[in-house]
């Protein structure tokens, strides 16, 4: 799959217009959190184990990858060199799900289905926006990362939730739709269309997640007050059509323009979002699992 | 399901006729794979309640013919709802086919799981790896423990 890059806002935006099934798939689309329970019956909501947070500030974005693919590892190991009857004991268990939180300098990634396939002159010029371009082995496809940006990367044992992929996915768009019901903004999600969506061509964070042995890794990006000129030099998510935009916009276009959408802002809300949603105690991590918090830290530490 | 299992068998009958019966074994595993063996071949593919966890895929990765594994290797990849799940061989061997079909054509595996949506063909090496699998019993008793 060829992708192009578009810069003239222009010619996405008459494109967008002219396409009917986007508006239809948008009036079809669900608010927030009609399903709370992420199909998990009461008996395994009350199960759930605590997620332990950790907001690291800004990470570089190669060293923020070999974390979580050493974090996977660690925890994949640790769980599997259980018995399988004994794999639902949190108490043998030295690490624990983890929310982390960070910013990125300014990097484009991309997805697996997408290796090997952006033509070398294309990668020239987003270096040359003084930019990294990163594929990784996430869903999705090309996105932008950057300051102003509140990445989420929860890395759960899915088994320990009762969480298909589709329903964890689900979460993660419920999680941003309620944090921007807390702002007053109405965001949704479309189906067949992953993201959270304030309107039916603007998307206000991006989904990309792997699953290894039901351990979940990268996660979301929701734009608090990133610089949207990053994004009008790919076409977002191959979506043609579709552009990105940031809480910051959405306030100004709301009349409130002197509203605090910073990523410090923005974090505490979208944390108890992801409790709200996820149904599960949601604590700072180094009193969760100091295991687990060391690890990272380490891994992260400059 | 049923219609499913009455599929396969019309497909292979005219070589039955030919040969003496031929029956397949089917087991699954904990991942929610299913593993054909016929000889010391099989094929695998994820069950039709893996594809419900999924969602719609819309991406697939299959290894090549000729690729050694080992048990628990990461040989192929399936996308759903931008999330990409690894998929692991439950057995050491070679693998002797991955489905093209299903990589062109990923609703298949929404679509049929167990029949048309297979993964990839193994030649297998170690036939006791066959027994740490389950079998249709006990994984249908995993899928009503709700795993």
């Amino acid at each position: 799959m060829a992708i192009a890059s578009i810069r003239n806002f222009g010619q996405i935006l008459s494109r967008v217009q002219s396409h009917p099934t986007t508006y239809r798939a948008f009036s079809a689309a669900t608010t927030g959190t009609s399903d709370c329970t992420l199909s998990r019956t009461a008996e395994q909501l009350s199960q759930l184990p605590t997620i332990g947070y950790v907001y690291l500030g800004e990470v570089p974005y190669r060293k923020a990858l070999e974390m979580q693919k050493q974090l996977c590892r660690r925890r994949i190991d640790e769980i599997y060199a259980l018995p399988q009857a004994d794999r639902a004991d949190l108490n043998l268990r030295q690490f624990s799900d983890t929310l982390i939180l960070l910013q990125h300098p300014p990097v484009y990634t991309n997805g697996r289905r997408n290796h090997g396939k952006l033509q070398p002159d294309e990668i020239e010029r987003l270096h040359a926006l003084d930019c990294d371009y990163v594929e990784t082995n996430r869903g999705g496809e090309i996105t932008f990362h950057g300051p102003g940006q509140l990445v989420g990367y929860p890395n759960l044992y899915l088994k320990d939730h009762f969480l298909a992929t589709k329903c964890f996915v689900k979460g993660l768009e419920y999680t941003i739709a309620e944090t921007c019901a807390h702002f007053g903004i109405e965001a949704k999600t479309i189906p067949g269309f992953p993201g959270v969506w304030t309107s039916p061509t603007q998307k206000v964070a991006a989904l990309g997640t792997h699953v290894q042995r039901y351990v979940t890794s990268h996660g979301f990006a929701l734009n608090c007050t990133t610089d949207m000129k990053w994004f009008r030099e790919i076409i977002p998510c191959g979506l043609e059509g579709k552009t990105a935009i940031s809480l910051q916009t959405l306030m100004e276009q709301h009349g409130k323009p002197n509203c605090d959408t910073s990523v410090d802002a923005v974090l505490p809300i979208l944390r108890k979002s992801f409790a709200k949603v996820f149904g599960c105690n949601v604590k700072p991590l180094e009193d969760v699992s100091p295991a687990t918090f060391k690890f990272i830290q380490e891994l992260v530490k400059l | 399901m049923l219609s499913v299992l009455r599929t396969a068998r019309v497909r292979f009958a005219p070589a039955a006729r030919r040969m003496a019966f031929r029956s397949f074994v089917t087991k699954y595993t904990e991942s929610h794979e299913w593993v054909r063996i016929d000889g010391d071949t099989a094929t695998i593919g994820v069950t039709d309640y893996a594809q419900n966890a999924l969602g719609d895929v819309v991406y697939v990765e299959v290894p090549e013919a000729n690729t050694e594994v080992e048990a628990e290797d990461v040989v192929g990849i399936v996308e759903s709802v931008k999330s990409t799940s690894d998929i692991y061989s439950p057995l050491s061997g070679t693998i002797i086919e991955g489905n093209a079909n299903v990589v062109a054509n990923t609703k298949l595996v929404n679509k049929s799981p167990e029949a048309d949506g297979w993964l990839f063909k193994i030649k297998f090496s170690d036939k006791e790896q066959l027994d740490a699998l389950l079998d249709a019993t006990k994984y249908k008793q995993l899928i009503e423990d709700g795993h």
